[in-house]
């Protein structure tokens, strides 16, 4: 097992290095300014990212990026339970909501520096109210689609509301909202760059941004490829948590991967077909029936 | 003892009543089954009975009080397990996980969990997870849950209509162990005729809209066994008459 593990592996770094050999053979052969050799921009990676400009360039931008979507998680869970939970605050300010979120991010740059400055909190906010969306939707999705057994289970034995949606509505939504949390990962490391685009004095996105401007090419293929190194380093990071929180999830339902993200919209009149026999979409469905009688489910007397 | 009048619940404003006129007293320590034809509203009465959602007329007293939620001196058991066992939670943590919100210590959960999956069979099961188990030993632990709520009453829908015929066989005979060694009274709903007659000591007969059509005692020999009970005469006398009664025309609520 070990040793197909290892094979795995393996493979799974033979086209990386196939693509990074012969970019190399190509670059050499061709000597075009903007496609430097590897050698040169490993060069340059070397010179600006172990570890001169970590500091100055990259911490910054993660502290933004990690600030912004820490926020983003924690009001799309808060906000995601609430709206998941109240059916009525959810139809009431679905418009609004609908139209925030149609809203794209960098479109709010220029009123976010107006309003937060050139500093970070207006970097924050782009990142936060990016990332959001994703978090709060899969997060109502996942409330609404927590078994009604599993909520009559803890009615019946007089679990406080409190604990019931603690320890029974969040821990059921989490495979959704992990699944939301991963889109707004990559949301917000796109939105770390672009944010440090305008109104910039530091970061990895304005050094490369600056090292293009100044025609110094091979610095900028370097800010590049850190770039690539941090979405693909956070994504495993991500992965490797969900793993571990939602073990019991992957174990339950028979699936080694993680749950699908469906976005959707915060108000739905009918329920939707279940595209995948998987648990999660099941109990949606299940759910989504209820609010048509009292408790939940069709009661038998009304088919005779 | 859990005393129902004249229990009525509709859905709808003007529509077709769920349970009409369901009347029903059920003694200390005693085990009773009702059965009914699907849809005759049971599922609607369970709900009323354990609290869930209210009556729209009549009373249900538990123990001389009047039950307006859930009450504290009954637990549930739910027909099906894989959705009523939490599966973020171990096997003990389903069964510990009501009881801190009864006011129980640590120490007394942790104890009140390890009898009761003593109880069923599952000691050394506690820190696997229910679906690591099978269908039957998932309903154990849910039958532990219930036990280490220490209840005066346990209502259980329909508990074991998931589960093959031999599991269903010796949970049967569990839950007639349990009943006998914990001081608790049973309200056990179910299709099944033979079970109803196999487990109980009165067979409640429901016609739709769920109200009591008749009361059958079962004069079986206390001690049951699947083999030698079910070979008695009057185990089938009993069984015929429960079908009859549940195909009888309705005239009890004209």
């Amino acid at each position: 097992m070990i040793r197909a593990r290892l094979g795995d592996w393996a493979l799974a770094l033979v086209v990386p290095l196939l693509l990074l050999v012969g970019y190399d053979l190509w670059a050499r052969g061709a000597g075009d300014f903007f496609f430097p050799p590897l050698s040169v921009i490993g060069g340059n990676f070397a010179d600006d990212w172990l570890f001169e400009r970590v500091p100055t360039d990259l911490l910054p931008s993660l502290g933004r990026m990690l600030a912004g979507y820490a926020i983003a998680v924690v009001l799309g869970v808060a906000a995601g339970m609430l709206l998941g939970s109240l059916r009525t605050l959810a139809t009431a300010l679905d418009p609004v909501l609908q139209f925030l979120r149609a809203l794209p991010p960098p479109a709010l740059i220029p009123v976010s520096l107006l309003v937060f400055g050139a500093g970070d909190s207006a970097k924050v906010f782009l990142i936060a109210l990016g990332a959001l969306w994703p978090v709060l939707l899969n997060t109502v999705d996942g409330v609404r689609g927590v078994d009604q057994t599993a909520m009559d289970m803890a009615r019946s034995y007089r679990i406080p509301t409190s604990a019931r949606l603690l320890r029974v509505v969040l821990p059921a939504a989490l495979p959704r909202i992990f699944a939301g949390a991963r889109t707004a990962l990559s949301i917000a490391i796109i939105l770390m760059v672009v944010s440090e685009l305008v109104g910039a004095s530091n970061g990895v996105g304005h050094t490369v941004q600056l090292a293009q401007r100044g025609f110094n090419i091979p610095e900028m293929w370097a800010g590049t490829l850190l770039l690539g190194l941090v979405g693909f380093a956070f994504n495993a990071l991500f992965v490797a948590v969900e793993r571990r929180v939602l073990r019991w999830h992957h174990g339950s339902t028979g699936r080694g991967g993680a749950p699908t993200v469906r976005r959707s919209r915060l108000r739905r009149e009918r329920p939707r077909p279940a595209l995948t026999p998987t648990r999660t979409a099941v109990v949606l469905e299940s759910a989504d029936a209820g609010p048509a009688t009292p408790d939940g489910r069709v009661p038998d007397a009304r088919r005779p | 003892m859990l005393v129902v009048r004249d229990l009525s619940k509709t859905y709808a404003l003007g529509g077709e009543p769920a349970m009409a006129g369901l009347d029903f007293t059920v003694g200390e320590r005693e085990f009773v089954c009702i059965v009914g034809s699907s849809g005759c509203g049971k599922t609607t009465m369970l709900r009323c009975l354990s609290g869930l959602i209210p009556a729209s007329e009549g009373s249900i007293e538990l123990e001389g009080r009047a039950v307006q939620g859930p009450p504290e001196d009954m637990a549930y058991v739910f027909q099906d397990y894989s959705r009523s066992l939490l599966p973020w939670l171990t096997v003990a943590g389903n069964v510990s996980f009501p009881l801190k919100y009864k006011g129980l210590s640590k120490a007394e959960a942790a104890a009140a969990t390890e009898q009761a999956l003593a109880a069923v069979g599952l000691a050394d099961r506690g820190n696997s997870y229910p679906w690591q188990l099978s269908g039957g030993m998932q309903q154990r632990v849910a039958i532990a849950r219930a036990l280490a709520y220490q209840p005066r009453i346990l209502l259980m829908d329909e508990p074991f209509a998931s589960v093959d015929a031999q599991t269903r066989a010796e949970l049967e005979d569990l839950l007639l162990d349990i009943w006998r060694r914990f001081d608790i009274t049973i309200l056990f709903v179910t299709h099944d005729i033979d079970e109803a007659v196999y487990l109980s000591q009165r067979v409640l007969v429901l016609h739709k809209p769920a109200h009591v059509f008749e009361s059958i005692e079962v004069d079986l020999p206390a001690e049951r066994d699947q083999m030698e009970t079910k070979k008695l005469p009057r185990f089938g006398e009993l069984r015929t008459r429960v079908l009859a009664s549940l195909r009888a025309p309705d005239t009890a609520s004209a």
